[in-house]
């Protein structure tokens, strides 16, 4: 800051190009998803003459929305997602706190075999298609199941809480035990209230997992009707399978919806499934930004 | 915890342990009593890490088996890998693995870095919180949802990039199908969905550097660039290092979700990886014995790679991976 009063021309340049540097990444990372914003809610009947430039609608039009809105594959992708989400976090994170307090006991006999169990994990992927035998065999084929309870534990979120844990205060946990809390009662009342903030960052990384998860969806789930978003706009956009979205009765009648241009119909499904992810990413970045500055005091 | 109290408890009526002469059986039934409740907590993650990382272990056997409708199957060794090795569609797809990976490494690898050294240099935290919240923001978007926006983007028609590319008064490049760009195209996309995520760890590394290395700097009269030469790179040097170990650790295991989104039957051929030639030959034309050997084959290589990588890191900075 001193050195601002005495700096020189040719740094005051040099300080405007990495300024401008860091502008262009924004630029560059928002204007896609602006623009398809944009193209979403633009009159579909200028979508096909639309720049790839623009990021303001051209013209004003709730078509698109309300057709997508209205689709039963959409509506039935939608619930499917936040079904499989909701459930899944909840389990992710029952599951990985027990794990990693009953890990974060440094005495607890076997926990080094424990750990190196679930670090072959991380070592080790025998690759998809022994995975499928073994969802098949357990009966999981076609189940939500197959996708809710994949990556119950994650080894990396595992060992991050377990070092979390290990931190926590040892004269805590022996005042619980003075109360006479057994290790359940010590996880609920001392160490989830500590740790808490962790707890939902983690949270948070599982409910993105989740709702981003398509390929074990895409190959465990033969029944479209449990498809979860992702799916569904994957069968839309990457595939390019307008059908499966118009219905064949308004793709031949030329109505409303079939003259919806596929562009404008991708674009505002692809803002659909980014929603929710904007929604909740202001929490990411709160939990995110505390996290790496402690850790940054720490190291 | 419980044990230190319960040795307290014991030392307060004196220097007894000795005086129990435990069998193993009672040292089992007690530690048993103690510690149940804590394998009791264990048992959800350790059926799930059983069955969804253990039992395909075991599924993995078919690599080397020949599959029957009616069991047992039969047994054919390593007839499958030896299949793999002579076949030239494999050999292409290990080649493209290859081939991206170190395209990966070279062109995505260096820009979070970067990007954080940029981010180091501004003097409004206000501007810099704007650019940090939107840069990371593609991390957390899935990979259907970007290879739509990267079709969305390089349109010949319609997309951001064309329009420029003409209003220069160039041909538009259709992107998407040319075999020439593709890898290109996955390059690039790797570099817009974690450039600005990836930069988090070496910003982090970055403000934990002493700034009285930077006061000593100021006084030698270093400049930014010297600053950046003498103090910052050295500085989080450590951080560079792991990262890029890791990177190559995790060498083959990198881009079925993204390739997957990006791919189509024109240049499919380009952009066939390890992962997707596993998905399609297994899970799409039922050749599972095949698909099994060449997913068991990168799953050894890259366990490989990943302890190489570890243990490098271990030796190179005294913090591992895990």
């Amino acid at each position: 800051m001193v050195t601002n009063s005495r700096q020189t021309p040719f740094e005051r340049i040099e300080y405007v190009i990495i300024l401008s540097a860091l502008l262009l990444m924004v630029v560059v990372t928002l204007q896609p998803i602006l623009h398809l914003v944009a193209v979403s809610f633009s009159d579909p009947a200028r979508v096909p003459t639309m720049s790839g430039l623009r990021i303001v609608p051209e013209g004003f039009s709730l078509k698109v929305w309300n057709l997508l809105i209205h689709n039963a594959a959409v509506q039935r992708g939608f619930v499917n997602a936040v079904f499989i989400t909701f459930v899944g976090t909840a389990i992710n994170i029952v599951a990985t706190t027990l794990m990693a307090w009953a890990l974060a006991q440094k005495r607890l006999p076997g926990r080094k075999y424990i750990l190196v169990f679930v670090l072959v994990t991380i070592v080790f992927d025998p690759g998809i298609v022994p995975d499928f035998f073994v969802m098949r065999d357990v009966g999981l084929l076609n189940s939500y199941w197959s996708v809710i309870l994949y990556r119950g534990v994650f080894a990396w979120y595992l060992i991050i809480l377990i070092r979390l844990f290990e931190e926590v205060p040892y004269e805590l946990l022996e005042a619980a035990e003075l109360d006479g809390a057994n290790p359940f009662q010590t996880l609920w009342y001392v160490i989830v209230p500590v740790a808490k903030s962790s707890i939902a960052m983690i949270g948070l990384f599982y409910l993105v997992l989740h709702w981003n998860e398509f390929f074990r969806a895409m190959i465990y789930l033969n029944d479209p009707n449990k498809w979860p978003l992702q799916v569904v706009l994957r069968q839309f956009v990457v595939e390019g399978d307008k059908l499966s979205m118009v219905g064949v009765s308004d793709m031949s009648t030329y109505s409303d919806a079939g003259q919806i241009s596929i562009r404008a119909l991708k674009a505002g499904m692809i803002t659909l499934t980014i929603a929710p992810l904007v929604l909740i990413y202001p929490l990411i970045l709160k939990f995110f930004t505390k996290g790496t500055m402690s850790g940054a005091v720490k190291g | 915890m419980s044990t230190i109290s319960e040795h307290k408890k014991i030392s307060q009526y004196g220097n007894v342990p000795n005086l129990v002469q435990d069998g193993l059986v009672e040292r089992w039934v007690r530690s048993a009593k103690r510690w149940w409740p804590f394998y009791l907590m264990l048992a959800p993650g350790i059926i799930y890490f059983f069955v969804y990382h253990y039992m395909p272990i075991w599924e993995a056997r078919i690599a080397f088996e020949q599959l029957r409708i009616i069991p047992p199957n039969v047994w054919v060794g390593l007839q499958h890998f030896a299949a793999l090795a002579s076949s030239p569609i494999f050999l292409q797809v290990l080649l493209n693995t290859v081939i991206i990976s170190v395209m990966k490494l070279v062109f995505v690898f260096p820009v979070p870095i970067i990007v954080a050294l940029l981010l180091n240099e501004v003097r409004t935290p206000g501007y810099r919180k704007i650019v940090q919240s939107v840069i990371y923001l593609p991390h957390y978007l899935s990979w259907v949802v970007i290879g739509g926006i990267t079709i969305a983007v390089l349109s010949p028609t319609d997309g951001a990039v064309n329009d420029i590319i003409s209003w220069m008064g160039f041909q538009p490049v259709p992107f998407m199908t040319d075999a020439g760009s593709i890898r290109w195209v996955v390059v690039f996309s790797e570099m817009w969905r974690s450039a600005g995520w990836d930069s988090l760890l070496y910003f982090a590394a970055i403000i934990g550097i002493n700034p009285e290395l930077y006061e000593a700097a100021e006084i030698d009269g270093a400049g930014r660039w010297q600053k950046i030469r003498h103090v910052t790179i050295p500085s989080i040097a450590p951080t560079i290092a792991t990262l890029f170990i890791l990177n190559v650790g995790l060498f083959f295991s990198t881009g079925l979700d993204q390739i997957l989104n990006l791919t189509n039957p024109v240049i499919r051929s380009q952009i066939d990886i390890v992962d997707t030639y596993v998905y399609r030959i297994g899970l799409q034309t039922g050749q599972f014995e095949l698909a099994t050997a060449a997913g068991l084959l990168k799953g050894f290589v890259g366990m490989v790679l990943i302890v190489a990588a570890h243990l490098a890191s271990k030796r190179l900075t005294g913090k591992g991976i895990w």
